[in-house]
């Protein structure tokens, strides 16, 4: 049971960022939900879970992107493991918490990216990137990470009993 | 739970440290032998990608129903469906106009008429846009037609308004394509006035380019550019853009020309694949092979 509400969850996920999230992009820029909800399954679970979430995430990901195989399943499964890592050196786990922790996965990752699959990159592109994509890309991630970790804290974690 | 930082946190026990192993051998291995990782993991993935294909269709239906609906009831939706249909038949009339000039141009210059349309006959599939890249690293788009419908890597994409991109990656029900605005997609395009070549390439910023254009060459802005069907992929005369700037490259050797793509990314929902660009067999025209819906499933 609790697998196949697992696969669901992933699969619906995925499924939303790739066919809906686009026309919801501020600027061009859309935020990774995947890495967002690995990030915040590490924060609020544990390492182990985060790496659990991260791994198929990461590797549905890479079947439907351009991207070199495999980056993704690496980085979303190393993803949901600091941010379980984040977690347990944070005294304080408030919503606005996850900011910080996603924020540093989303760089993170990009860097991974930039590092095994742009080498050829000019320093004009790179600094582009890092710009246009990897900072607003980060940002929106952690903001995005704030209100979802504080969806989850409100009406999932703390649900008032009746 | 404090604010500082512990060692032991991070390595931890048992499953932890397990966890940490494989992801650091993957990393390694990953880094280490990109080629053989990569294949190994397309290959195990193969069937996973046609899995996730079902609720990926189902999400990029509801985004079209949700579009649809938007449009049709709450955009005026008279003048919401008069203008969708003005704006289709401009598209198609852009695209016959480009590929006729094409055709009249090359026809003056080559005397075998009957020949090069053979040559211009293309087979294509129609596929409709699931879902667009997950990464804002890559502009590219998920299409519902895979290597079951005969698509491969290296294909080219196309609308009745001009270029899409090209396929980069296949699996049995679905494909991705990258569009002409990705850095990694570069096409031998041409001048249509001039019939100068060079290469068509998309930047990090999102815009098309024209490189190696010769340094004298007279293209200006408002220049057609179409493809030259030199390269696989794309039949010969398929309109990429429209010049909107010409500058002379960083070393003064050639000239860049700025392209505005002739096709609206964002609002991309049906594609061709051209399966074959110079398929004497096939010997179907351009215009119906953009138009004819009975290309859904061409013969093999």
């Amino acid at each position: 049971m609790k697998i196949s509400v697992y696969t669901v969850f992933i699969l619906v996920l995925f499924s939303f960022q790739a066919a809906l999230l686009y026309s919801l992009n501020p600027f061009g820029i859309q935020p990774d939900l995947c890495l967002i909800i690995t990030c915040l399954v590490g924060f609020r679970v544990g390492q182990v879970p985060g790496v659990l979430v991260g791994f198929p995430l990461g590797f549905i990901q890479d079947l439907f992107s351009a991207g070199p195989f495999g980056l993704n399943t690496v980085t979303k499964a190393g993803v949901g493991f600091l941010a379980g890592v984040f977690a347990k050196n944070l005294a304080n786990r408030a919503p606005q918490a996850a900011f910080l922790p996603v924020m540093a996965c989303s760089v993170l990752s990009a860097i991974v990216f930039l590092l095994l699959s742009r080498m050829g990159m000019g320093l004009g592109e790179m600094l582009y990137g890092f710009s246009s994509i990897l900072l607003p890309q980060a940002l929106l991630d952690g903001v995005v990470a704030i209100v979802a970790n504080w969806v989850l804290v409100r009406w999932l974690l703390e649900a008032p009993s009746a | 739970m404090s604010g500082r930082f512990q060692p032991g946190v991070f390595w931890g026990s048992g499953v932890k440290r397990v966890s940490v192993a494989v992801l650091a051998v993957a990393f390694v291995v990953f880094a280490l032998l990109p080629r053989q990782s990569q294949f190994l993991l397309h290959t195990i993935g193969q069937p996973f990608a046609d899995l996730v294909a079902i609720p990926l269709e189902g999400m990029a239906a509801l985004d079209r129903n949700m579009r649809e609906w938007w449009m049709q009831y709450i955009a005026l939706q008279g003048l919401s469906e008069q203008n969708r249909e003005l704006r289709e038949k401009v598209q198609q009339l852009t695209g016959d106009v480009n590929r006729l000039r094409a055709q009249a141009l090359t026809a003056e210059r080559l005397a075998a008429l009957l020949k090069f349309q053979k040559d211009e006959s293309i087979r294509t599939v129609a596929a409709r846009v699931i879902g667009r890249s997950l990464s804002n690293w890559y502009q590219g788009v998920i299409l519902n037609k895979g290597e079951d419908d005969g698509v491969r890597e290296q294909m080219g994409v196309i609308t009745p308004a001009g270029v899409v991109g090209r396929i980069v990656r296949t699996s049995g029900a679905t494909s991705i394509a990258l569009l002409t605005i990705d850095p990694n997609v570069a096409i031998v395009g041409m001048v249509q006035r001039t019939r100068e070549e060079g290469m068509v390439q998309g930047t990090s910023q999102g815009l098309v380019r024209m490189k190696y254009l010769p340094p004298l060459s007279s293209v200006k802005k408002g220049d057609a550019v179409v493809t030259s069907g030199l390269t696989g992929g794309f039949p010969r005369g398929v309109l990429i853009g429209e010049v909107s700037r010409v500058e002379e490259s960083a070393d003064n050797l050639f000239q860049v020309a700025e392209i505005v793509p002739a096709v609206q990314f964002r609002h991309l929902d049906e594609v061709l694949i051209v399966v074959s660009p110079r398929s004497p067999e096939a010997m179907i025209p351009l215009d119906q092979a953009l138009v004819s819906p009975g290309l859904q499933n061409p013969t093999p």
